[in-house]
């Protein structure tokens, strides 16, 4: 049991990696991005060709993969999302959504075209190694370094979002955009640098997917749904709530599977997910 | 220090404001009357560039303003004290204020500049840690006009300093205006609803009646006018 939970929060730690990106563009600039689980998978193919083609490390190839995200991001956010941004919420919200289930369509066939459908998965020496902490409680190398990043990750976020100008101008943004702008901020360069950002953090996600699980082409909507769910259950915005979801998630199938078997873990996932949309519409 | 020539203002197909010509001279207070709808807000988005002119100039110090975007505005030295506040609710007293300080030059004195909006506004320093959603009224209005100082501005625009605040408050804090504006030679340029008090603050003034000046003067020859006997003291023979 305790070995089931270990797992879970392994899943949950890149659950909360995944979603962490989709949430902060949704809590600041509520652009509802269908394209990020695209961005992960792009983060993944990153991550797999680095290593298969240079021999890098796939947690080494993580800065080059932020890079590549970071600016598809940004050309993405300058060319499509940034004229969705003077629309009301509403339309803003649903407008996005249009715009990035386009561009997963793209994305994902473009991946097809250049990666065929096969999937890969990049797997360095130490794919698969335990470390045997106690009998009967085994903790697997990679997941240790996924938690870590993921600790790594919701840390230096908070501490950017709280303590430099750069994050303040963020939140001031979410808060009251015209009020922000009347700051001296260039309101529109700060959401094309954090809507970058977070593609970069989407990037992390694929890597660590793709040396945990596998990519190929289609598996960014799949992750995409994880990371809606984990949105739904934190509320938007908090960094700690979304890992927190993210944990929640990863134990809760890592349970159902130990006791109805795997078959069933998509299902109690989507369970929890209408439990809680009943509750907040209650 | 601001010079407005002829500017046609739109909001959406509406047009708001009605070729708009005015001044506002250097270390004085200048003061935008009119009632509600009369276009007031209008103008200082305008001024500080949320809205732009469809026709006419907006000059700073001689330079036209009218095609920057908002954020080089505050650059060059504007600074808005916004209608109903529009603090950051959900960040704290002190973060408000370090806002205001965004601007590279601004951020060089921020912490010399907190200081002195606290030596202005003693109240602020008590709350400093406090969320700016939680402040009283007065007190959201003294951050207000603070987080607008922090960026040492040439030229503060003030909307509707008296809206929500009770007269007592509103009283102090129109001679804390006043006294801002002699110590430092700060150009203020406000607008208003409450006509009486703040020809007792402002040198000179503008009414604005549906999106156009209809009167101007010094401050004392506008309280003798019957113009704003008649539509706003009510002092007036009818």
């Amino acid at each position: 049991m305790v070995q089931v939970i270990v797992y879970g929060i392994i899943t949950g730690a890149f659950y909360g990696l995944a979603a962490i990106g989709l949430s902060l563009v949704f809590g600041v600039m509520k652009h509802l991005n269908i394209a990020h689980g695209s961005f992960l998978m792009i983060g993944g193919f990153a991550a797999f060709w680095l290593f298969d083609l240079f021999k890098l490390d796939p947690f080494l190839s993580i800065p080059f993969v932020m890079i590549i995200l970071f600016v598809l991001g940004a050309v993405l956010y300058r060319g499509l999302f940034s004229r969705l941004d003077k629309l009301p919420e509403g339309l803003k919200i649903n407008n996005s959504m249009l715009v990035g289930f386009g561009l997963t369509w793209i994305i994902d066939n473009l991946a097809v075209l250049f990666w065929t459908s096969d999937v890969r998965a990049v797997a360095p020496s130490y794919t698969g190694k335990v470390w045997n902490v106690l009998p009967g409680l085994r903790l697997p190398i990679v997941g240790i370094v996924i938690t870590g990043i993921a600790l790594l990750v919701i840390f230096s976020l908070y501490l950017v979002l709280t303590r430099t100008y750069f994050g303040k101008s963020v939140r001031a943004a979410a808060q009251d955009r015209d009020a922000a702008n009347l700051m001296g901020i260039n309101v529109e360069r700060t959401y094309l640098i954090f809507f970058a950002l977070s593609s970069a953090l989407a990037g992390i996600a694929g890597v660590v997917a793709a040396v945990n699980y596998s990519v190929h082409p289609t598996v960014g909507f799949e992750w995409l749904l994880k990371a809606i769910v984990i949105l739904v259950l934190a509320g938007f915005g908090k960094i700690g709530q979304v890992f927190a979801a993210g944990l929640v998630l990863g134990i809760v199938e890592g349970i159902s599977v130990y006791f109805v078997g795997a078959t069933y873990r998509e299902v109690v996932g989507l369970i929890l997910f209408i439990l809680v949309l009943l509750r907040r519409s209650g | 220090m601001l010079e407005i020539r002829e500017i046609d203002v739109f909001r959406g197909d509406i047009q708001i404001l009605w070729s708009v010509s005015l001044a506002a001279r250097n270390g004085k207070i200048t003061a935008l009357l009119g009632s509600n709808a009369a276009g007031k807000t209008t103008l200082l988005m305008a001024i500080s560039g949320l809205l732009k002119p469809v026709r006419g100039s907006i000059c700073l110090k001689g330079r036209p303003i009218e095609r920057e975007p908002v954020h080089k505005i505050v650059e060059m030295g504007v600074s808005m004290v916004p209608e109903g506040r529009r603090l950051f609710p959900e960040m704290s007293v002190l973060e408000n204020l370090e806002l205001g300080a965004f601007t590279r030059k601004a951020r060089e004195t921020k912490n010399q500049m907190i200081e002195e909006i606290f030596g202005i506004f003693p109240i602020l320093n008590l709350r400093k840690v406090q969320v700016a959603g939680t402040l009283s009224g007065g007190e959201q209005q003294m951050l207000a006009i603070g987080r607008a100082l922090m960026s040492r501005p040439k030229l503060l625009l003030i909307d509707e300093l008296s809206s929500g605040l009770a007269p007592v408050i509103l009283q102090s804090l129109s001679e804390t205006i006043q006294r801002i504006n002699i110590a430092r030679g700060l150009t203020i340029f406000i607008v208003e609803q409450n006509v009486l008090m703040t020809l007792e603050v402002a040198d000179y003034g503008y009414i604005l009646e549906n999106g156009r000046i209809v009167g101007e003067g010094e401050s004392g020859t506008l309280l003798q006018s019957d113009q704003v006997k008649n539509a706003y003291l009510g002092t007036g023979e009818a």
